[in-house]
């Protein structure tokens, strides 16, 4: 299972190159959780999560300080590196100030044919979610006219459904991880790859691991732990933890659960559908409402029997950072120990992080 | 029976040999000299306890350099070694400030002697024991003195506590505007103070708090943490064996006695 997961994450690049080949269809890059992936997808073409990657960004250094948020800077430096040169479009929604940065940086630098710059309102409430619609209306119509496809209210109901099943069965996964069926790398793995091919494709490889794994003993005897992150693109962090004998057993980030916890409503019209799932039910700190957060992160260990928390935030993500004393304040008062790591994308951390994990799970262990 | 614990540390090598409550011999070796080797090393506190490999029971290594000592049982962090010494020394521990070569870190511990929580430094070089090294390089100033310096100026220099590489460059300065060494000394201390109380802050200090690791001998830097913390802090007699001691009762536990 593992090994045809991590493949498809290492093997990206090539896969869309390759689906692009097959179909003739075109390949769409999307920053964030806040992009409804479904316009793309019912557009017939394939959104992909654009990924940055654990190397010293080199040529996006060039553009940016190294005092922001390294993960758009690292994005950023994969596209000028040429790993992305496949890409058809990329999709930037305004959601804080570095991913933002990326419409310009883009623009002026990657030779992107198309870039989208999606407006995100920072309002939750019922009007943000009317106004986040109509810009998806406008958005709609973009896409139809990237993809040359008239994008039916049928065909966006049929992507909902496709995408709701791909939720329902990466949270049927998330419930045998607490039960150490699948152990944390592996659902990381399940979710990156999610982002990354045809949600059809997905949805049956995720039925045949979930089938897989129910054919295991449960295994683990893991430090039981939930992981906070502001955005991990690849697993090694969850693998340095399972090394060092944690075990991942809950988890509130960008590239794990917020991707799958919630479904759009299937009946309802589904613009607004979109718009109210994507702006008011993910618990993205972007939103700055703090008590959403706790209580997802409290949803999210339902269950869970974790033993402490570890919370890595990439430096310089102010909308996490601004949010961490009051995450760690429940976590500590729920009697849970917490450890911070404040993340930069570089290959070098991983050894530093290895010690201060070793002794966090030694400590729990007592 | 007669354990070992030995910890494989950035700079030393410390080893303890322990037995029926007592240590039997306790060593520090610098990672200049060929007997830092953990072989090399064990054998020559075995040698000062007057045992022999023998007569060795189990044996825990812990520091950096943990995982190349292929004699012993098992490892364990530094953190929970470094409380574990550290309470055997001073069984109302509550805190311990262990500065190493390399890292630092601040450890709280509960009544019962448990590790709560801890805090480890960034990457930043500033404020470890290898800066004070290179400091006392630079002012051509014996490391083992460069505290008691400092205590005599009457005045103290300042020197920016936020980035090794700009703190020397500022020592240069001082030095050629004929500033008094123990002024720009004891200026340097106080960064490196401030360096430990920004990790400090970080956790729930408590007394008694424990200072262990090579800068704990430096006279200049625990009067600054006390100064600041309000309060005497606990010295143990060799503060770099603290880590090897602790992992030495990790194997007494391990081996029942």
């Amino acid at each position: 299972m593992i090994d045809n997961l991590r493949r498809l994450r290492r093997e990206r690049h090539q896969e869309a190159r390759a689906w692009k080949e097959r179909t003739g269809g075109k390949v769409v890059g999307v920053f964030c959780c806040d992009v409804p992936e479904e316009l793309i997808y019912a557009a017939g073409m394939l959104p992909v999560r654009l990924l940055g990657a654990h190397e010293e960004a080199t040529e996006g250094n060039l553009h940016f300080p190294t005092n922001v948020c390294p993960y758009p800077t690292s994005c950023l430096d994969q596209a000028l590196k040429g790993r992305y040169d496949y890409l058809d479009g990329v999709i930037v929604p305004n959601v804080c100030d570095m991913v933002r940065a990326m419409y310009g940086a883009w623009k002026l630098n990657v030779g992107i044919p198309y870039l989208y710059f999606l407006e995100v309102p920072q309002r939750i409430g019922p009007r943000g979610v009317e106004f986040f619609a109509e810009m998806l209306g406008r958005f709609r119509s973009s896409l139809e006219e990237l993809s040359g496809n008239t994008m039916s209210d049928a065909s966006l109901r049929q992507a909902i459904d496709v995408y709701n099943r791909n939720r329902e069965l990466l949270r049927q996964a998330y419930d045998l991880r607490k039960t150490g069926l699948i152990s944390g790398v592996e659902l990381q793995e399940m979710v990156l790859s999610s982002m990354l091919m045809p949600k059809e494709a997905h949805n049956q490889l995720m039925s045949e691991c979930l089938e897989e794994a129910s054919q295991r003993n449960p295994a683990g005897d893991g430090v039981r732990l939930l992981v906070s992150a502001s955005m991990l693109d690849d697993t090694d962090f969850f693998q340095l933890i399972e090394e060092c004998g944690g075990q991942v057993v809950a988890d509130d980030m960008p590239t794990g659960s917020r991707y799958f916890f919630h479904s759009v409503d299937s009946e309802a019209e589904p613009l607004h559908a979109l718009a109210q799932r994507h702006l008011a039910e993910i618990p993205c700190p972007r939103k700055m409402l703090p008590g959403a957060r706790l209580q997802y992160v409290d949803e999210t260990m339902a269950d869970a029997d974790v033993q402490g928390a570890i919370i890595h935030n990439l430096k310089a993500c102010d909308c996490h950072l601004y949010e961490y004393p009051y995450l760690r304040e429940m976590l500590e008062a729920k009697g849970l120990p917490v450890l911070f790591f404040r993340g930069e994308e570089t290959e070098a951390e991983l050894e530093t992080q290895r010690d201060d994990i070793e002794a966090f799970i030694e400590m729990i262990r007592g | 029976m007669t354990v070992g614990g030995i910890d494989v540390g950035s700079v030393n090598t410390s080893v303890v040999v322990f037995n029926d409550g007592c240590i039997l011999s306790q060593l520090v070796l610098g990672s200049d000299s060929t007997d830092s080797d953990p072989h090399r090393a064990i054998e020559l506190a075995l040698g000062a306890a007057g045992c022999d490999w023998s007569q060795l029971g189990p044996v825990v290594a812990t520091g950096r350099g943990r995982s190349s000592v292929d004699f012993a049982q098992r490892q364990s962090s530094e953190v929970v070694c470094q409380a574990r010494g550290a309470l055997w020394v001073c069984p109302a521990a509550r805190t311990v400030i262990n500065l190493g070569g390399e890292s630092s870190r601040v450890i709280s511990l509960n009544g019962e002697g448990r590790v709560t929580s801890f805090v480890t430094n960034d990457k930043c070089a500033a404020g470890s024991g290898l800066f004070l090294e290179s400091m006392a390089y630079l002012m051509e100033v014996p490391v083992a003195v460069m505290g008691t310096m400092a205590l005599e100026a009457a005045v103290v220099e300042e020197v920016s506590s936020r980035c090794a590489v700009f703190a020397e460059s500022e020592v240069i300065s001082h030095i050629h505007r004929g500033v008094g060494k123990e002024r720009i000394l004891a200026g340097l201390h106080r960064a490196v103070a401030d360096r430990i109380l920004d990790l400090v802050s970080r956790v729930t200090v408590e007394p008694e708090v424990v200072v262990t690791g090579g800068v704990a001998k430096n006279v200049a830097v625990v009067k600054e943490l006390e100064t600041r913390l309000g309060y005497p802090v606990w010295l143990p007699p060799e503060p770099q064996v603290v880590g090897a001691l602790g992992a030495a009762l990790l194997a007494r536990d391990d081996s029942g006695k």
